[in-house]
């Protein structure tokens, strides 16, 4: 998969959750990339490896944060 | 007609086209063809402690059939006697009371050194002063130029035991041999510095004959490490003088120096924050008469932008230059190439292939050779349009985007509040 698909893909992931409820409850990165936990009654860990896609959780993360 | 005069720190010249300390202002004789010519000021070849020069000087680097793309000299400061640049001094201050007539100085770091040229100087009518702590080569070793002007310390102290005297303006001619030019910089205005300027030359190495594997230049088959100016190190030169301008922990008048060759160079150091240009290396590549040009093109740049002085120009790109944390990360940029001026040469292509992100397309259309740019791969680094030969074929065009303004320090800081 391009880099351009894998980040669509990688976004609308971090879209479904918000969607569907979830919160952001922990975020790391490493030397791999961006680690996302969102919590509803569990917690899931989203792995965002694209630079694209990382932009654009942070750009969520600052709409989360200014609601 | 836009008023070109300047005052840097109180030195008032006609324009600020001023050329630097070095070969071109070694004597009475040639700045005063260099005033006639329409120079606004000189800084006189640095005056101080008897010295010997070699032979021979000077190198250039040539890069794609431009000649002097680079320069590099290993002359030291003047070697004639201080009284006959005094009274040279005198008579062309004399002949041209309304150009500015700095005086570059360097002696050993004592006060007493200092104390004792800068009176002799000043009495036969100067406009200011400029204080050598940049010559990378042979004064370093005796602990001038460079060698004081790398510390700090030594350059605020020496500052200092000049301001205790000095009776004209004082700017603090600074090297780039350093890693955090502001660091002296700020240095120079704790000693009183009025003004600053820079860069002084750049520690180099012209090259290797690889006939005779003899340095380039070389004295008798010997070589040593020379200061390297010109064209090639404008960019090094503006990026600290907009430092510098940029700075909060300082505010005086910078002279900016550099590789400075046309009106337009000189434009863009004023943009950044410099209150006049000093000129050496277009000079000696191609005389006095290029301020001719370097005067008109200013004037007409000025007025087809409705300023009336070029002291309105000053610094009005300080504030456009950052930390890259504080840039938009999500400011986008793409290639667009226009196939109708594009001559297929491919360079594009291969740049973006080889080295770049992968993102356009060879294809063609009615059987004629086509270029396109997958946009969605494309991350707007602009190298097909800088190796394009062709002027209007590469266009680098903005694309508005779906998320908010967002910078990396931002971004660190919304992310910081997860940190455990």
């Amino acid at each position: 998969m391009s880099d351009y698909l894998l980040s669509l893909d990688e976004m609308k992931q971090v879209d479904d959750y918000l969607e569907k409820g979830y919160k952001i409850h922990n975020v790391y990165e490493n030397l791999s990339g961006m680690f996302v936990e969102f919590e509803r009654q569990q917690i899931v860990s989203l792995p965002i490896l694209t630079a694209d896609a990382r932009k654009y959780f942070a750009a969520k993360l600052l709409e989360k944060t200014l609601v | 007609m836009a008023d070109l005069r300047i005052d840097l720190a109180g030195i008032k010249s006609p324009n600020p086209f001023w050329l630097a300390s070095a070969p071109p202002t070694n004597s009475g004789y040639q700045v005063q063809r260099a005033f006639e010519a329409g120079w606004g000021g000189a800084v006189w070849k640095t005056l101080g402690e008897p010295i010997l020069n070699v032979s021979s000087r000077f190198a250039a680097v040539n890069f794609n059939g431009q000649r002097v793309a680079g320069f590099n000299n290993i002359e030291l400061i003047t070697d004639r006697p201080l009284e006959v640049n005094l009274q040279e001094i005198y008579e062309t201050k004399k002949r041209f009371p309304n150009h500015a007539i700095i005086v570059s100085l360097m002696v050993e770091p004592k006060q007493e050194k200092w104390h004792e040229i800068v009176k002799k100087v000043e009495a036969v009518g100067v406009d200011g002063l400029e204080l050598n702590f940049g010559c990378p080569h042979g004064m370093a070793e005796r602990g001038m130029g460079a060698a004081s002007g790398q510390v700090p310390d030594l350059v605020e102290k020496q500052t200092f035991w000049v301001k205790e005297v000095a009776q004209t303006p004082v700017i603090v001619k600074l090297t780039p041999n350093i890693t955090d030019i502001t660091m002296t910089a700020e240095a120079a205005a704790r000693g009183g510095a009025d003004a600053i300027s820079m860069i002084n030359t750049i520690n180099s190495l012209a090259g290797v004959d690889l006939d005779s594997w003899n340095t380039v230049p070389h004295v008798g088959g010997k070589g040593a490490h020379g200061g390297y100016c010109g064209p090639a190190v404008k960019p090094i030169a503006l990026n600290m003088v907009a430092e510098c301008a940029r700075n909060p922990l300082f505010n005086v008048p910078i002279s900016g120096i550099g590789g400075i060759s046309n009106w337009q160079d000189a434009a863009e150091f004023i943009l950044m924050g410099a209150t006049g240009v000093q000129v050496c290396t277009a000079a000696m590549h191609h005389g006095f008469s290029i301020v001719e040009d370097m005067i008109d093109g200013l004037n007409n740049y000025l007025d087809d932008k409705g300023i009336a002085s070029v002291m309105d120009l000053v610094g009005r790109s300080v504030s456009r230059y950052s930390d890259w944390g504080d840039l938009d990360l999500n400011y986008k940029v793409v290639a667009e190439i226009n196939n109708d001026v594009c001559i297929n040469c491919n360079k594009c292509h291969i740049a973006c292939e080889d080295t770049s992100h992968q993102c356009i397309d060879l294809y063609t259309e009615s059987g004629r050779p086509m270029l396109k740019v997958r946009e969605q791969d494309c991350v707007g680094c602009n190298l097909c349009s800088i190796v394009c030969p062709v002027d209007g074929a590469i266009s680098m065009v903005e694309r508005k985007s779906s998320i908010a303004p967002m910078t990396w320090n931002e971004r660190q800081s919304l992310i910081s509040n997860f940190a455990k």
